[in-house]
C-alpha cells in the first residue's frame, strides 16, 4: 500500500442518539478519514481498535452526540442581503454575534434605533430590518428624521415588503420629489415606499446592498450563522434569486475550503434557468450543472418548482372557503405551465421540490402528481412538497399514496397562527398550518425546514415548534398535529437527508457514513420539550473535523 | 411621461398574435416587455426592431422583490426614444398588478389595460378551480377586451364582467379599418380616454339605405368615434364608408349585398331609424 489509512479517532459521549433505527444508542464511534468505521462501545469497537492506530477523545464525554443538522431549505442569498442589516424585531433572533432582543412598542423600538446610531460601526448608510407596524407603530420619515436627522437611515419592514427612509437616505439616494410625485405607491411625504414603489427603492438601494463586498461579508455571516445553529448540510433551494453567478461563484469561493463546517446542496430554480429559454433548454441547462460541483457544493438531479404565492405575504392559494376579507393569492404559473415544466422534469427522472404555500397550491402539485403517476409511474422519486403551509387531512393522504415527500415550515405556526387565526384564514384553518402530525401518520418523509430568512436558521428551533406547537402568544396550536420529540429530531436529521436524496451518507450515525455529527449539551429526546430551542450546541463535526462553538 | 399598456388575458388567448400584428404595423418606437414563462413566442425580428426587452413576472414571491425586473426594464427605457411601453403581462397575472407599474413607477403613467380572450376557452377558464379568479378578475379589470373566436357565443355572462366587449371577427371583418390592430393601435398609441368607454354595435339592413341619411345620423350623433361598412343606395350600387372624427368619406365598392356598418361610439347610442 502506499499510504497508510489515517490514525482512527474514538469520539466517546454520554450518549450517540445515531437515528439508525437497528442500533440506536451508542457510546462511542469510531471515525477514520472523515468517515464512520463503527458505532457502538469502546468494547465492542476493539476489533477495529486492537488492529490499527488509534486514540480516544474524551472532549465529549459529557455531551450528546446526534447526526449532523440538516436544513434541507435556506436562501444563502437573502441571507447575504438581510445579515448585513442591523435586526430591530418583535420576536427574538439568537445570532452568533449576540441576540437580538425581541422589541414590542414604539418607545422601545425608537430607542433602539437611536442606541445603534450612537455607535460608529454602521457605514454610510444605516439600514436596519424587522419593524412591524403591529408592534413598533407606523414608521415615518418625520419619525426617523427625529431621531436622527443626519445619517441616512433605511427601515426594511419585517415582511420586506416596504422600505422607509429618513431626509438623509433620501438625498444620498437621490431620491427627489418631483421625480415620484405621481408614483401611487410611494408615499414621499411619509418617506414610505411599497409594493411597486419598493422595487423602485431597492433599485435605489441595490448598490448599497449587492455591492459584491456587502454580498461577501452577508455569505460570511451566513457561515457562522449555520455553524451556530449545528447544521453540517444545508440546501441553497433556488439558486440564482438575484444572480445565479454571483451566487454561485461567491458561495464557492467562500465555503469551499477546509475551515467551512458545512455542505451545501444546490438546488437550480426553473424560472431562472428558463428565462428566454423553453423549459426543454431549462432542463438541458439543469443537467450540466453537476460538471460545477466540488467537494462542498453539489448540483444534482433536483429542480425547484413553485405553485403559489408567499405565506408571510398572504398570497397563498387557498381554496373555498379561501380568505376572510374575500382577498385572493397568487400563482406563480399557470397550472398548464406548471404541469409541463414537471413532465419534462419527470420524464428525465430529477427530483421535483414544488414551493406550495396555500391548500389550492398544494392541490394542483398533488393533481399534477398523480397525472405523472398515471403517465410514467415512478418510486422512491422524491417530489417533495416545501412549506406546506395550509392543507387539508384528504390532500396528506393523497400525497402518501403518491409516494411525496414533505419539507415543512414549521415556524410558520409559531410567528404567524395566531395573527392568521385572527384576521387571514380563522382558527380552524390558522391553528392546523404546517399539518406535521398528520404526516407522520401517514408515513411520508417529512423534514423541517427555515427558510432562512423567512424563519431562524435553527433546526432545533423548528424541532422545538413542531414538537410544541406554540406560537408567539404563548398558544398551543392544534396539538393533535404536534409530533413527539423522536419524530422532531428524525424530521432535521435523516429525513432531511432522504428529502436531499443523500441518506445513504448522511443524517445517521453508522458505519460507512460522513462522519457528521452536532454535539448537545442536553438530550433532545429526554429534555423537557418546551427547552429544545435552547439546548446549548457545543460542537459540530465535518467529515470528521471537529468545528468547536462558544459557549451560548 | 412614458405611457405604459397592459395587455393582459390567460394562456392561449392571443395576446401574443395581437401584439405582433400591432408591431408590424406600428411605425413609433415602443418597447414591449414580455414574460418569458415559455408561454410566449414574439418573432424574434419584430423584437429588435422594436427595442424591446424580454423579462420574467415572478409576482408574489418575498424573493423576487431584490430583483423587480419589471422596474428594472422601464428604469432602462428612461432617456431612450420611446413613445410607449406594452407590457405583455403572464397568463396568471392579475392585470391591475402589472398595471400598478403605469400607476407607480415614477416616468411612467399607466394609459389603459386591453384584456384579450379566447370565445372557446374563456367559459371553461372562468369556472376553472385552479385559475377561474384570476381569468375572472383579467376580465374585470380591462378597460376594453378583444374577445377572439366568438362564434355562436353568448355574451351576457362576460358582459356582466366588462361591458366593453370587441369581437375579433366583428372588428375584422371590414379589413385593415377596424382589424385587431387597428383596434391595438387605437388603445396603445392614441387618447385611451376615448377608448376606455368605447362600445360597438353594428347596423345591417335589408332595404336600400341613402349615403345622405347615414352622414346625418353620424353628425347627430357626435359620441360615434368611427364607422366603417358598406351602404347600399336603391340603385343597388354599394360603397364603402370609412368615417374617423376628422372625415367621413364614401367611396366605390365592389360588394354587392346589404348594407351593414359598424359603429364604434361612447356613451349611449340609439339605433337608427332609416
Ligand atoms: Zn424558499
Amino acid at each position: 500500500m502506499e499510504h497508510l489509512p489515517k490514525m482512527i479517532t474514538v469520539y466517546i459521549a454520554k450518549s450517540i442518539i445515531t437515528m439508525n433505527a437497528s442500533m440506536p444508542r451508542a457510546e462511542a464511534v469510531a471515525v477514520r478519514d472523515g468517515k464512520i468505521l463503527e458505532t457502538g462501545t469502546l468494547e465492542s469497537l476493539q476489533p477495529w481498535l486492537s488492529r490499527h492506530d488509534h486514540k480516544i477523545d474524551e472532549q465529549f464525554k459529557d455531551s450528546f452526540i446526534v447526526p449532523g443538522l440538516i436544513d434541507p431549505h435556506l436562501h444563502p442569498s437573502m441571507a447575504a442581503v438581510l445579515l448585513p442589516t442591523y435586526f430591530i424585531t418583535a420576536m427574538e433572533w439568537k445570532m452568533p454575534w449576540g441576540t437580538t432582543p425581541a422589541t414590542r412598542s414604539a418607545v422601545e423600538y425608537d430607542e433602539r434605533l437611536k442606541e445603534a446610531l450612537s455607535k460608529p460601526t454602521h457605514g454610510e448608510l444605516f439600514i436596519t430590518w424587522g419593524h412591524h407596524n403591529l408592534w413598533h407603530g407606523p414608521i415615518s420619515r418625520s419619525r426617523l428624521n427625529s431621531i436622527d436627522s443626519k445619517t441616512p437611515i433605511v427601515v426594511w419592514n419585517r415582511s420586506f415588503h416596504e422600505v422607509c427612509m429618513n431626509d438623509a437616505a433620501l438625498e444620498l439616494l437621490e431620491i427627489k420629489e418631483a421625480d415620484v410625485e405621481n408614483a401611487t405607491q410611494i408615499d414621499f411625504e411619509k418617506g414610505r415606499f411599497y409594493e411597486i414603489g419598493l422595487g423602485y427603492a431597492i433599485q435605489k438601494l441595490n448598490p448599497y446592498i449587492l455591492a459584491p463586498e456587502v454580498f461577501k461579508e452577508g455569505l460570511l455571516k451566513l457561515k457562522e450563522v449555520v455553524h451556530f445553529g449545528g447544521q453540517t448540510t444545508i440546501a441553497d433551494m433556488a439558486v440564482g434569486l438575484f444572480d445565479f453567478e454571483t451566487e454561485l461563484n461567491t458561495q464557492a469561493a467562500l465555503y469551499e475550503n477546509e475551515d467551512n463546517p458545512f455542505r451545501v446542496e444546490l438546488i437550480a430554480h426553473s424560472t431562472v434557468m428558463q428565462k428566454g429559454n423553453s423549459i426543454e433548454q431549462a432542463e438541458e441547462l439543469i443537467a450540466k450543472l453537476p460538471e460545477r460541483n466540488s467537494h462542498r457544493l453539489n448540483f444534482r438531479k433536483r429542480v425547484k418548482l413553485f405553485t403559489d404565492g408567499a405565506f408571510f405575504s398572504q398570497v397563498a392559494q387557498l381554496m373555498e372557503p379561501g380568505y376572510i376579507d374575500g382577498h385572493h393569492g397568487e400563482w406563480l404559473s399557470t397550472p398548464e405551465q406548471f404541469e409541463e415544466n414537471v413532465r419534462v422534469f419527470w420524464n428525465k427522472g430529477y427530483a421535483i421540490h414544488v414551493h406550495c404555500t396555500g391548500d389550492l397550491g398544494l392541490e394542483l402539485a398533488v393533481d399534477t402528481l398523480e397525472k405523472m403517476q398515471d403517465e410514467k409511474p415512478r418510486f422512491n422519486h422524491g417530489f417533495t412538497i416545501e412549506h406546506f403551509g395550509l392543507s387539508t387531512p384528504e390532500q396528506v393522504f393523497r400525497l402518501s399514496r403518491l409516494g411525496a415527500n414533505i419539507s415543512a415550515n414549521a415556524y410558520y405556526v409559531h410567528e404567524l397562527s395566531d395573527i392568521y387565526s385572527n384576521d387571514s384564514v380563522g382558527y380552524e384553518r390558522a391553528s392546523s398550518m404546517a399539518r406535521i402530525g398528520t404526516s407522520f401518520r401517514e408515513g411520508i418523509t417529512t423534514t423541517l425546514h427555515s427558510d432562512f430568512t423567512m424563519a431562524p436558521a435553527q433546526p432545533l428551533m423548528s424541532m422545538w415548534v413542531a414538537v410544541n406547537r406554540i406560537n408567539e402568544k404563548g398558544n398551543v396550536m392544534c396539538e393533535e398535529e404536534r409530533i413527539t420529540p423522536q419524530q422532531g429530531l428524525e424530521a432535521i436529521t435523516i429525513n432531511a437527508a432522504r428529502v436531499l436524496g443523500l441518506d445513504h451518507e448522511i443524517g445517521s450515525i453508522r458505519a460507512g457514513k460522513k462522519a457528521d455529527f452536532t454535539v448537545l449539551q442536553e438530550n433532545p429526546l429526554e429534555i423537557d420539550p418546551i427547552k429544545i430551542k435552547d439546548i446549548d450546541i457545543k460542537a459540530t463535526v465535518f467529515e470528521g473535523k471537529v468545528f468547536n462553538l462558544k459557549s451560548q | 411621461m412614458i405611457p405604459v399598456t397592459v395587455v393582459a388575458g390567460y394562456l392561449g388567448s392571443g395576446k401574443t398574435t395581437l401584439i405582433n400584428q400591432f408591431l408590424k404595423e406600428t411605425e413609433s418606437p415602443i418597447a414591449v416587455l414580455v414574460n418569458d414563462f415559455g408561454e410566449l413566442n414574439i418573432d424574434a425580428e419584430l423584437i429588435d426592431n422594436q427595442d424591446s426587452l424580454t423579462l420574467s413576472l415572478t409576482n408574489g414571491c418575498v424573493c423576487c422583490k431584490l430583483s423587480d425586473d419589471i422596474g428594472v426594464s422601464l428604469e432602462s427605457l428612461k432617456g431612450k426614444d420611446i413613445n410607449a411601453v406594452i407590457i405583455e403581462a403572464s397568463g396568471i397575472s392579475l392585470p391591475i398588478k402589472i398595471a400598478n407599474y403605469g400607476l407607480s413607477w415614477p416616468g411612467f403613467s399607466l394609459k389603459g389595460i386591453l384584456a384579450v380572450a379566447d370565445g372557446q376557452s374563456i367559459g371553461t377558464l372562468l369556472e376553472d378551480k385552479f385559475v377561474g379568479y384570476t381569468v375572472k378578475g383579467q376580465i374585470e379589470q380591462a378597460d376594453a377586451v378583444l374577445l377572439n373566436r366568438s362564434y355562436g357565443l353568448s355574451l351576457e355572462a362576460l358582459n356582466e364582467l366588462n361591458k366593453n366587449i370587441f369581437l375579433e371577427e366583428e372588428v375584422s371583418n371590414y379589413g385593415d379599418l377596424l382589424s385587431a390592430k387597428y383596434f391595438a393601435k387605437h388603445f396603445i398609441e392614441e387618447n385611451l380616454k376615448e377608448h376606455a368607454t368605447f362600445q360597438s354595435s353594428i347596423f345591417t339592413s335589408n332595404k336600400p339605405i341613402k349615403r345622405e341619411d347615414i352622414k346625418k345620423y353620424i353628425l347627430l350623433n357626435p359620441n360615434i368615434q368611427r364607422a366603417k361598412g358598406w351602404v347600399c343606395e336603391e340603385n343597388g350600387v354599394c360603397s364603402l364608408l370609412q368615417m374617423t372624427p376628422s372625415e367621413c368619406n364614401f367611396s366605390p365598392s365592389d360588394f354587392k349585398s346589404q348594407t351593414r356598418v359598424v359603429f364604434i361610439y361612447t356613451g349611449k347610442l340609439s339605433p337608427p331609424e332609416f
